[in-house]
């Protein structure tokens, strides 16, 4: 889906170089009074790698435009300008991808457990920085040796109707991010439900969601290839994309289109003939009394001609057929790296992984290892390079916190308009990214839940925020505001927004000492303006 | 344009403390930079332009009906609708039955429909297509929202935020714009900041200003709070202002255009309000799918349209809807249709010529069993974004000269 990296790496870029907003005004500033030349644009530096000429926007050399703006290649390399510019403030050295690796143990832990997992408690980052990061790794990966007992019981315990009612369904999705043993096998629940996904509008009552979910589960870290079989057979997908009514003669393409562009190769790589004859092959793939049942005399068992194999084929077949395209290995491996990591990674990064997911014959957790492994996982490019999801957040927060929660109404009711109603995905692409969560609605709605969470109503969110911290251990106010955004945001934050956080705490304080005046409530206001923080939208 | 909206907003931010509510600084900014559009004027400066989104690829075949042609009836085994039972517009085509409402405004002369509608070289990927539609190329070089571009280009109303106001959950493509984030509002209801103090918007504001650590989306951040800010306040006043008689369904989309209304009404100076309805993806039950969504959408956009009027504000409004393809003139075994290639767009209002453009679609003339388009879609943007919205077509439509269709009647 070419088009849709292209926008995700110009407005990643744009907004990489807007590193400090405010430069990006000056720069703007600078640059409005030079008008470019689409010579001048073609002299732009376009050597580095993740700087492909996509990044310069149409509209930029459209001649129309009154006041054309120039969108620099980040890179050590200074702007060729042609002409003479007024001195620009914008700091042109710093380069837009930072390949710094982080060397802080803290920080990289914290990064870790955010990405392969739901965030993690102060008390939780002292245990794996014990552990250690490679032992940590093999924590999230060989996750069946921790027991998950407690979640389970959590959930049993609540008498929830995961058949019939979706917001049982949440809440028992959203309890198992917040408190499973298993955080790397949750996060990969959430990716497949994001890239296989089904949705309780279409598919409805009955216990198809909660058999994916399971699905999904159990499956978590197998080979592709047998979760693509499965998923075939699933009864939500059967519904979800028409299988169980796909007759012969008169097929139905939605899940053979689907199974290419999203869940497999992508947009543009194959033909429309491909999507007409596969479909022929998922013919009869029905589903009786709630479960898959291959209905024979609705299977269409003529010869098939689809990306160039020839051959009676059934929908397993096509998967098979669909595995051994290079197309495929590259687009797992893509999504898999995105969902981690970072966006646009660098061709010798998808090659890497194309290749490891092949060679382990078409292994998740070779996948997995791999990444979170790979010195690129660790870079700043990779750390805060995207946006928190809603259940990232909501599921962060509460552990982060240490809050007991049975993700009551109360909690829930902020997912849907922050944008992740899980379970009922806007459509068939799954749920959004990055940039996609963020707007005036979910934003606002992303400070309510954190507003929220820092009231405490101890019904819906217990915990107790004057004793996280000892009074012992802060002589100033730094030491609380250190305190807090050591426990949110793995302690790192600039000078610039330590001085805002300090000042406001001050404002509150009105001279109060620390020892006396730090109430709950204005501990309450401090950790709500931490996390309602941009730093703390990002992942 | 982006400049001098963030000097404004750094510099309220730092006069504060002078101030009795953050909010009322906003609410008067906007007020203001709607009075001072010296460089915006009339007659465009109380038009408003409504999207509607058909999400997930609307049947034209069975929206606008070619009843007359057997043809139709042979490729739609029992999903065609009799001839009896279509709402006839001209002797040969007729609408969906449910699509009464929409029957009142064709025979009122505020329906137009634009024939096979679609683009060279058609995509059946939903969301490759939706991106083509939404960024106004099929060639895939321009990137952001083509009303993102138009958005760019209205120079001197950079501190109107609400140059659009899209409704719904997520932000549409085509209204895209990094720079300029409009409002998005699912309910008017839940759109405030919830604890909000001085202290606290005043901290929080210089935060997203401030150059954090990395930042990647911080441009976008920094823009979306803003964006709340200012629209949450003034759209609270404008529900609170707002009274009407009409009555609008309990539906999803009736209530999407009723803020929209609300908005328009409350003069917040929206050039652009988006909506959207789903559900188009009709590849099995059409027969029950398909109507509810036409009905839905046909009595929203009555109650919409009648609202305006009885504000006196339907001649400032045109509503045009848009779908990401049209379906399989053949339907599938599974009482449903798989994507197709052209459709009919609506252009809804006081400002339209009702009438049938372009040229029918041919049933006897497919193309791998789909329709042709005859009609540039950006046919039909070039006329709106110029004639509509007195904006400067080729710019926004990379630099292309498309044909304009005589929809719009000469003020």
């Amino acid at each position: 889906m070419l088009f849709n990296k292209d926008r995700r790496l110009f407005l990643q870029t744009a907004a990489k170089l807007g590193l400090s907003a405010g430069a990006l005004i000056i720069f703007e500033q600078a640059c409005s009074n030079m008008v470019p030349t689409e010579e001048a644009v073609s002299l732009m530096p376009t050597s580095q790698p993740k700087l492909t000429p996509t990044l310069v926007p149409a509209q930029v050399i459209d001649s129309t435009s009154q006041t054309p703006v120039p969108y620099p290649t980040a890179g050590p390399t200074p702007m060729v300008g042609p002409t003479s510019q007024p001195e620009m403030a914008y700091p042109m050295n710093t380069p837009a991808v930072n390949k710094k690796v982080i060397d802080d143990p803290r920080v990289r832990m914290g990064h870790l457990l955010r990405r392969a997992g739901f965030g993690a408690s102060k008390e939780e980052i002292d245990k794996h920085l014990s552990m250690g990061e490679a032992e940590t790794i093999s924590y999230l990966l060989d996750y069946d040796k921790s027991d998950d007992s407690e979640v389970e019981s959590r959930i049993e315990s609540l008498n929830l109707d995961l058949s019939d009612k979706l917001a049982d369904l949440q809440r028992m999705a959203m309890l198992r991010m917040i408190y499973t043993n298993r955080p790397l096998q949750e996060k990969m629940v959430l990716f497949w439900h994001g890239l296989l996904t089904s949705g309780w509008k279409k598919v409805g009552k009955g216990p198809y969601m909660l058999q994916q979910d399971e699905l999904f589960r159990s499956h978590a870290f197998g080979n592709y290839d047998d979760l693509l079989k499965a998923v075939a057979r699933d009864s939500a997908m059967l519904i979800w994309l028409d299988s169980r009514v796909n007759k012969k003669n008169k097929p139905n393409e939605n899940f053979a289109r689907e199974l290419m562009e999203l869940f497999s190769m992508g947009v543009g790589t194959f033909t429309e003939e491909d999507v007409k004859e596969s479909s022929r092959a998922f013919t009869g793939w029905s589903l009786k009394k709630k479960v898959f049942h291959f209905q024979e005399n609705q299977h269409d068992f003529g010869v098939k001609t689809f990306l160039g194999n020839i051959g009676n084929y059934d929908g397993d077949d096509v998967v098979d057929i669909i595995m051994e395209q290079p197309v495929t290995s590259r687009f797992i491996s893509r999504k898999l790296f995105e969902f981690f990591a970072y966006d646009n990674p660098e061709e010798e990064v998808i090659a890497r992984l194309a290749k490891t997911f092949n060679d382990s014959g078409y292994s998740i957790t070779a996948l997995l290892k791999d990444i979170l492994t790979s010195e690129e996982f660790y870079t700043q490019q990779a750390y805060r390079s995207k946006i928190k999801s809603p259940a990232e957040l909501i599921a962060g927060t509460i552990r982060a916190l240490g809050i007991e929660s049975t993700v009551t109404y109360q909690v829930r009711k902020y997912m849907g308009p922050m944008g992740q109603e899980l379970f009922n995905p806007f459509d068939v692409s799954g749920w959004p990214e990055n940039e996609e969560w963020i707007n005036s609605s979910t934003l606002l709605n992303r400070l309510n839940f954190v507003n929220a969470v820092a009231e405490g109503n101890r019904r819906h969110f217990d915990y107790d925020l004057v004793n996280m911290i000892d009074l012992k251990t802060v002589n100033e106010t730094k030491d609380v505001i250190d305190h807090f955004v050591d426990i949110l945001l793995d302690g790192e934050i600039s000078e610039e927004e330590k001085g805002i956080y300090i000042a406001y705490l001050d404002g509150l304080l009105k001279g109060e000492d620390l020892q006396t005046g730090l109430t709950k409530d204005r501990l309450a206001s401090l950790v709500y303006l931490v996390m309602s923080s941009p730093d703390y939208q990002l992942a | 344009m982006l400049i001098s909206r963030r000097n404004f907003l750094k510099s309220t931010a730092t006069l504060l403390p002078a101030f009795a509510s953050l909010p009322m600084v906003f609410r008067r900014a906007v007020a203001s930079s709607m009075l001072e559009s010296s460089s915006y004027s009339s007659p465009y400066q109380n038009r408003t332009l409504i999207i509607i989104q058909m999400a997930g690829g609307n049947d034209g075949l069975n929206t606008v009906i070619p009843y007359t042609d057997s043809k139709y009836y042979d490729h739609r085994s029992y999903l065609a609708v009799s001839d009896e039972d279509v709402l006839d517009l001209n002797g040969e085509l007729g609408l969906h039955p449910v699509l009464g409402k929409m029957k009142l405004l064709w025979d009122q002369g505020l329906l137009a429909v634009v024939q096979g509608v679609g683009y060279e070289n058609q995509s059946y990927s939903h969301f490759e297509s939706m991106h083509i539609w939404q960024t106004a190329d099929n060639k895939g070089k321009l990137e952001e929202g083509w009303l993102g571009r138009y958005f760019e280009s209205l120079k001197g109303m950079e501190d109107n935020i609400f140059q659009g106001l899209a409704v719904g959950k997520l932000m549409p493509y085509e209204c895209s714009n990094l720079n300029a984030p409009i409002p998005v509002v699912s309910s008017i209801d839940k759109y405030r900041l919830e604890g909000s103090t001085q202290q606290r918007s005043e901290a929080l504001l210089k935060l997203y200003s401030s150059s954090p650590l990395g930042a990647p989306y911080g441009v976008l951040l920094d823009n979306t709070i803003e964006a709340v800010y200012k629209s949450s306040e003034a759209l609270q006043t404008a529900d609170k202002n707002y009274q009407s008689d009409i009555q609008y369904p309990e539906t999803s989309l009736s209530k999407s255009l009723k803020v929209l209304a609300e908005a328009i009404i409350g003069d917040l100076g929206v050039r652009v309000g988006h909506v959207k309805i789903g559900g188009f993806d009709t590849h099995s039950d059409q027969i029950v799918e398909q109507p509810a969504l036409l009905q839905e959408m046909s009595e929203a956009i009555y109650a919409f349209y009648e609202d305006l009027k009885a504000a006196g504000r339907d001649q400032d409004v045109l509503i045009m809807t848009w779908s990401e393809f049209g379906r399989r003139v053949k339907s599938n075994g599974s009482g449903g249709t798989d994507h197709g290639a052209a459709a009919p767009m609506f252009l809804i209002g006081s400002p339209v010529v009702g009438g049938i453009y372009g040229e029918n679609p041919n049933l006897r003339n497919l193309d791998k069993d789909n329709l042709r388009f005859t009609t540039d879609f950006r046919s039909v943007y070039s006329t709106v974004l110029e004639e509509w919205l007195g904006a400067a077509p080729e710019a926004i439509l990379g630099g292309q000269r498309f044909e304009h269709i005589p929809f719009l009647a000469k003020v």
